[in-house]
């Protein structure tokens, strides 16, 4: 059996929990073998891959990933302040550079302080620095220095659980 | 009938402005101005002033209520460019008066003359307003979307959303409809087609006259198209991109805000555990073994003791230099270095020779080249050297 190019780094990739990008060059070995990897993950360990357009990732059977957990709360906590802030934060998201000093005024003049407070991963600027490597090591963020990165168009996954959740708590059945 | 001369009543809306811009906001507001609030109006300007509101027909009863009469409503909405937008339903009306005016003109165009040119003029009138309102309505749907944007009133996410959603549906989509000129049901394709047709008649038609009319139709049916081409660009590609976005980040916002209220109960993407290899990895304790496995087997090592001391002299640069400071004027340096070192050494390496001859490079120091060919001549252990007789002194500081 051949298998497609790349295939052990797609696959140690994606098992690590890291998010291959459009712009890199397993990607498109990965979407013109679609239906292959799906089924390979699907027949060895039981996972779901999911491929869009600009991005692809494997989806864990494990519920309580705190990691998930806390890029959501990081990413809404960002969004809100950006917004506070009179930016337009899905554009700041999708464009700007981040510097962790700019990370760390919004979040220590926030008002979700008791949040921000009760969660490791973010209380402090140390936790906060962890956060953003491990983000930058599943290709979440990508940092340009030290102390300077953009989100890569892995965060849609989060700006559209964050729409569902709208959708869902909008939708007339929530309402009754 | 007014009795008033037209020029009396321009002086009276110019000295009593606020009273009939007052009612033009109730009016706006409620649809309506009530009794209480007529009163209190006319009350706070002397009695002349129901008089006159009723005199010059600016207001007229409505059962105990009253209203603004709308020409001066017109006015008013016109000076303070306070429209309200318009529900693209009233405006497409438009579509049925330019319709069947067009179709008369064109269908009894060889009958009376005059009311020919009274169908053009008419329908040179309606466009006109039609025009008026559609630009209006664009005018005022873009700062009703800019307010939203900025959020002066504090609306909260889901009622921008809402907000964005109503705009879009029921005012933006369907004028982007009526001012389509690609569909053949908009009221822009049908001016389209009538701009053909006054094109043709202004050229062709029998008689003089009608042939003028139908020229400034044209004329203004030109500027007409431009106009709606302009605003149907500034609601494809400034409201709706911008209203969408609103729509989209408001809608986000709320999800974060509902997902913030309790993170910890709800399930978030589900993404895969990372693994790192860590240096104190399970295998860590095979790999260390083997690493130090390789070296476990003795292997015999020679080695032999130097007897020989090695030289540790090094060039203390201050030394030297205050030794020849204070012997300055020096007339053969390379002479003095030699024989300074002379009096610490038996025996002198080149290298220690070199060493102090780099004294040579001190700015502090002035050098005189001799004027003929002196040579001096020394012997190191290794080397025999031959080199100029150099005069140093003191640099003359400027």
């Amino acid at each position: 059996m051949v298998y497609p190019k790349h295939h052990r780094q797609i696959v140690e990739e994606l098992m690590n929990g890291k998010f291959i990008l459009s712009n890199e060059e397993h990607f498109n070995e990965l979407k013109e073998n679609e239906a292959f990897f799906q089924e390979f993950f699907k027949v060895s360990f039981d996972l779901d891959l999911n491929i869009k357009a600009e991005y692809a990732y494997l989806l864990s059977k494990e519920t309580s990933e705190n990691f998930s957990r806390d890029v959501s709360i990081f990413i809404a906590i960002l969004s809100y302040e950006l917004d506070k802030d009179g930016r337009n934060f899905l554009e700041a998201i999708e464009f700007n550079e981040f510097t962790t000093e700019e990370i760390d005024r919004y979040f220590d003049n926030s008002s979700f302080i008791d949040l921000i407070e009760s969660n490791k991963a973010i209380k402090d600027p140390d936790g906060r620095r962890t956060l953003i490597n491990g983000m930058a090591r599943r290709n979440i963020v990508y940092k340009n220095f030290e102390d300077r990165f953009v989100f890569t168009q892995a965060y849609k996954v989060f700006v559209d659980f964050a729409k569902e959740l709208a959708l869902k708590r909008m939708s007339p059945e929530s309402a009754n | 009938m007014i009795k008033a001369e037209p020029r009396t009543i321009l002086s009276f809306i110019h000295t009593h402005f606020d009273v009939i811009r007052d009612l033009f906001n109730y009016q706006s507001t409620d649809g309506i101005i009530t009794r209480e609030v007529y009163d209190m109006i006319c009350n706070r300007h002397g009695h002349t002033m129901n008089a006159r509101l009723r005199e010059y027909r600016v207001i007229r009863p409505i059962g105990s209520d009253y209203e603004m009469r709308d020409v001066y409503f017109r006015l008013m909405e016109f000076l303070l460019f306070e429209f309200k937008p318009l529900l693209p339903e009233t405006i497409e009306k438009y579509k049925g008066s330019i319709g069947d005016l067009f179709l008369k003109i064109r269908k009894y165009e060889q009958q009376d003359r005059d009311i020919l040119q009274e169908r053009i003029k008419g329908l040179s009138h309606q466009i006109r307003e039609f025009v008026d309102l559609v630009e209006r309505n664009a005018f005022r749907l873009l700062a009703e979307t800019r307010d939203l944007k900025s959020n002066i009133e504090r609306v909260d996410y889901k009622e921008k959303v809402h907000k964005a959603s109503f705009w879009i549906d029921y005012y933006i989509l369907p004028l982007n409809k009526i001012l389509d000129v690609n569909h053949s049901e908009s009221v822009a394709n049908t001016l389209m087609e009538i701009s053909e047709y006054a094109n043709r008649r202004r050229l062709d038609f029998g008689d003089e006259t009608t042939r003028s009319e139908f020229e400034k139709l044209y004329v203004q049916l030109i500027q007409t198209n431009t106009d709606l081409l302009r605003q149907s660009k500034i609601l494809t590609n400034e409201l709706l991109p911008l209203l969408e976005r609103i729509r989209t980040e408001s809608l986000i916002l709320t999800g974060w805000i509902e997902f913030l209220r309790n993170p910890y109960k709800m399930e978030t993407p589900p993404l895969m555990k990372g693994s790192r290899t860590m240096t104190y990895a399970k295998d860590m304790l095979y790999k260390v073994r083997e690493f130090f496995e390789q070296f476990s087997a003795p292997e015999v090592v020679m080695y032999e003791d130097s007897v020989e001391d090695f030289d540790k002299w090094i060039f203390d640069r201050e030394v030297f230099m205050n030794k020849l400071a204070k012997q300055m004027p020096v007339n053969d340096f390379f002479g003095w270095c030699f024989n300074t070192l002379k009096k610490d050494f038996d025996e002198i390496e080149t290298e220690k020779f070199f060493a102090v001859t780099g004294l040579l490079f001190d700015e502090a120091l002035q050098i005189d080249f001799p004027k003929k060919d002196e040579r001096v001549e020394i012997k190191t252990t290794t080397s025999h050297l031959s080199v100029p007789k150099l005069k140093v002194e003191p640099a003359i500081k400027i």
